[in-house]
């Protein structure tokens, strides 16, 4: 035992029991090193549990994946001047939305010298990069990372108590006194502990992603880049009707493309996803920017973008929550985040869980300042504000109408058409709303709910 | 292997060693500049060593010995020979020496690490370019018998292996080996996974760090010691004048005179050698 | 090229029919798909983390995992059913979100320090 946990467990309370069950090894376990699970574990240690950190992966971020930014902001009171060690790809200066339809494209396109200088907006990085860097914080402040363990299920006494988990080592149960599911979008422990009232497919996406290596003044001068300057395009309507997006960013001597889409609905049109890509790869506002580049990682992940309305039960007896198996990905079209939330939500777990311990107690009530903590912070406040906004963005018109309606009234605008007089911005628009079959009912609903949840 | 033997005696039973080698396990090749870069993350012990250190721990089990496990190194080989502990190693050693050292230099560092063990195991040879050597250096070393790329080798007797061995024309060959002796086998059985005990308690093991030895046997007028490669034949190319017939008759060799392949039908290592010579003489590769 | 032409037209694209021999697969042909998954470093365990049920495939009509696997790791066979590796997989878990078949694909996470290795993702 004591050449096992780095710490002695703070109190006993909650884990060795009046029947005789041993003390726990480890005052909490997190599962998933993951940008959650390293948060979790970087924020009890410091307020001294001894926590066990499991990685399924060889490194964490090994089996990580994603579309392409972190937002540094949560990240500020974790890590003080984080910038000045994370691995970063580059800092993103561009930030970009298209829409797009297979001849057209709108894109938005906004720089700033602000986001280029400390303390940063956004990030490329590598996950691989990335995630061992803050798992790498978390054991600094005293975490033990076990890594290439993967956690099977739930470990409960006799009492049916949570008490720890078991992974798939031999002789490999490890208990604690509260245990922090970050174990991803699979999250087959919260699953298990039946977190997850209903489980429904349609609030998954699948991304599938390349990493194309490309000289680095090649990138600056393609994408109209300086320096550590990044771009990142986040793209709709270029997945061929079926509900989804794209993206595009830029690290430091390669490109990432990649598209999104629901599961559901790929599996219905039956394509290919990496044909999907392709066609995107080969778009005319797209080709430029990928040309020549040679594919140094194919990827792949699902991501749960249902919002707010389809999140589990965050809070179980002895156990929490966060990040990906809590669905905390904000996918609200203009703004693509889960890095972020991941941080923030398993920075307030491990904070929760670290006053539940100094009590002696983790039952659901002990715990109940996880949901506080994230209910007053971005976390829960952004998804209960954007909850409308993933079903309108995967919506017909959305994915299907929208793009080329709009396109149509900008070509419209912009095509000098003389010496027919210009028609105005009213005809136009109901030129082009005739010809994608747009009601204006459906435009006026959508519309509002934009302007409630965006506004 | 309870820990508490170990702990109190460590030198007092025999041993089995394990030679692992931290050796990059992917690597790319820029096709522009030709470099080859390798990512650490993905490096460690190739499967053969892996092999070796699972036969290793079969036989300290079988025959109750410690089992030693030992890597020529940076410190990046250290997550290596703690996942060797994990998985059920009494001690693990390294010596410092840079990579890309001398198959004899290696051999030497590892003979200072395991010199007292009875059976010494290796992978068959390295994954960056290994030539397989450093075993036979070692046995030379140590004055031990060498048993080298075997297939499988399983205990018999306490400290008597017996091994198995490919052979031309799809043959193989039993060989019984006993103590002392180097053994470098190929990948084939798979590492067992390590106890979630044993996992935490290597993260803080002890781990003996030797400094690097002094290079034995290596004459500086030498340089490098690489084994002999042949060099090519080179072969004219058929006149532009023949007919595609012949030319192809002379590219393949179809119908010309060709020599049987020589081997070697002899017990008697003197007699083989000579034959060896013989052979090589004939061909102009020595004179 | 003539794939491309009907996602650029706006098209959605063409369903076999049901049971139809071929369902859309690799028409278009970026580059050798094996040559892509090259690109992923695979640590393969000796267990299988999927598993399918194949008697329950054969009635299946949609046989999503086919084409929605990133990795195409799930292929018809002529008697309606599914064969499956499991060695290059992203552990995504498209598959058993994707099958409308209760309990075909078993799925779980691999063995610990097995399976996809991603560096630049």
């Amino acid at each position: 035992m004591p050449d096992v946990a780095v710490k002695p467990t703070t109190g006993d309370t909650t884990g060795g029991s009046r029947d005789g069950t041993p003390p726990a090894a480890f005052d909490a376990i997190v599962v998933g090193a993951g940008p959650a699970g390293a948060a979790a574990a970087l924020t009890l240690a410091r307020a001294g549990k001894s926590v066990a950190l499991l990685e399924r992966g060889i490194f964490p971020g090994a089996k990580n994946m994603y579309g392409g930014v972190v937002y540094g902001r949560v990240l500020d009171h974790l890590v003080p001047n984080w910038w000045q060690d994370v691995p970063y790809q580059r800092w993103v200066s561009r930030r970009a939305t298209m829409l797009m339809t297979p001849t057209q494209s709108l894109t938005i396109d906004y720089r700033s010298d602000r986001w280029i200088e400390a303390p940063y907006n956004g990030m490329t990085a590598y996950r691989a990069d990335f995630d061992a860097w803050l798992a790498a914080k978390a054991e600094e402040a005293g975490a033990t990372l076990v890594c290439s363990t993967t956690a099977t299920s739930l470990l409960r006494g006799a009492d049916g108590r949570i008490r720890g988990v078991s992974t798939d080592r031999p002789d490999g149960d490890l208990t604690a006194r509260v245990v922090i599911a970050c174990d991803g979008v699979n999250s087959f422990l919260a699953k298990s502990a039946g977190l997850y009232q209903a489980f429904d497919p349609s609030n998954f996406t699948v991304a599938v992603k390349e990493v194309l290596r490309l000289p680095r003044e090649v990138i600056d001068e393609r994408c109209r880049l300086t320096g550590d300057e990044g771009l990142d395009i986040e793209i709709v309507g270029c997945t061929a009707g079926i509900p989804g997006g794209g993206f595009f960013y830029t690290n430091r001597d390669s490109v990432a493309v990649g598209i999104v889409v629901s599961v559901i609905g790929l599996a219905a049109a039956r394509v290919r996803p990496e044909k999907l890509l392709a066609d995107l790869k080969k778009h005319p506002s797209i080709a430029p920017l990928v040309r020549d580049g040679e594919l140094l990682e194919y990827s792949a992940h699902t991501i749960p973008e249902g919002g707010y309305d389809v999140m589990p039960e965050l809070v179980g007896d002895r156990l929490l929550i966060a990040g990906d198996a809590a669905a905390m990905c904000l996918a609200a079209g203009i703004w693509l985040e889960g890095v972020n939330f991941a941080i923030g939500s398993g920075a307030a777990a491990g904070e929760a869980a670290a006053e539940a311990l100094d009590q002696g107690d983790a039952s659901v009530a002990a715990l109940a300042g996880y949901r506080r903590r994230i209910e007053a912070n971005f976390v829960l406040a952004d998804h209960r504000k954007f909850r409308r906004v993933p079903h309108l963005i995967m919506s017909e018109r959305v994915q299907r109408q929208y793009p080329p309606f709009v396109c149509d009234i900008v070509e419209k605008m912009f095509t000098v058409d003389n010496p027919t007089p210009k028609l105005g911005l009213r005809r136009w628009a109901n030129d082009a709303r005739r010809t994608h079959g747009v009601r204006l009912r459906d435009l006026l609903r959508d519309g509002a709910v934009g302007l409630r949840s965006f506004g | 292997m309870s820990g508490a033997d170990t702990a109190t005696t460590p030198q007092s039973r025999p041993s089995v060693g394990v030679a692992l080698k931290f050796v990059p396990l992917r690597v790319e090749v820029n096709p522009l500049t030709g470099m080859v870069s390798a990512d650490d993350r993905l490096a460690g012990a190739s499967p053969a060593d892996e092999a070796a250190l699972e036969y290793g721990l079969r036989f300290a089990e079988a025959w109750g010995w410690d089992l030693l496990v030992a890597s020529a190194g940076d410190h990046r080989c250290e997550p290596m020979l703690r996942a060797a502990m994990a998985a059920g190693a009494n001690a693990a050693i390294r010596v410092v020496l840079p990579t890309d050292t001398a198959a004899p230099v290696v051999a030497a560092a590892l003979a200072e690490a395991l010199g007292d063990c009875l059976v010494l195991l290796c992978g068959d040879y390295s994954l960056d370019r290994g030539t397989g050597s450093v075993p036979a250096y070692l046995a030379a070393q140590l004055g031990a018998a060498q048993a080298l790329g075997l297939v499988s080798v399983a205990a018999v007797g306490e400290g008597t292996v017996e091994g198995e061995r490919r052979l031309d024309g799809g043959r193989r060959e039993r060989l019984r080996i006993p103590a002392p002796a180097v053994l470098s086998v190929e990948a084939g059985v798979r590492l067992r996974r390590a106890p979630l005990p044993a996992v935490l308690r290597a993260r803080s093991a002890p781990l003996q760090v030797l400094p690097t030895p002094v290079p034995y046997a290596i004459d500086p007028a030498a340089g490098t010691r690489r084994p002999y490669r042949p060099r090519p034949k080179a072969l004219p190319s058929p006149a532009a004048t023949m007919s595609a017939r012949d030319r192809v008759l002379m590219l393949t060799g179809a119908l010309s005179e060709r020599r049987t392949p020589a081997a070697v039908r002899t017990n008697d290592p003197v007699q083989a050698a000579d034959i060896v010579l013989t052979f090589l003489r004939e061909r102009g590769y020595i004179s | 090229m003539s794939a491309v032409t009907d996602i650029r037209a706006g098209a959605a694209p063409e369903a076999p029919s049901i049971g139809g021999e071929t369902v859309e697969r690799q028409t278009w042909v970026d580059m050798p798909f094996a040559d892509r998954m090259a690109t992923v470093e695979f640590r393969i365990a000796e267990r299988p983390h999927i598993v399918v049920d194949s008697e329950l495939c054969e009635g299946c009509s949609t046989q999503a995992c086919v084409t929605a696997c990133p990795a195409d790791l799930f292929v018809p066979t002529a008697d309606g059913k599914i064969l499956f590796n499991f060695e290059q997989c992203f552990e995504c878990g498209t598959c058993y979100l994707a099958c409308n078949v209760e309990g075909a694909i078993s799925w779980s996470y691999p063995d610990g320090g097995f399976g996809v290795v991603m560096r630049r993702s």
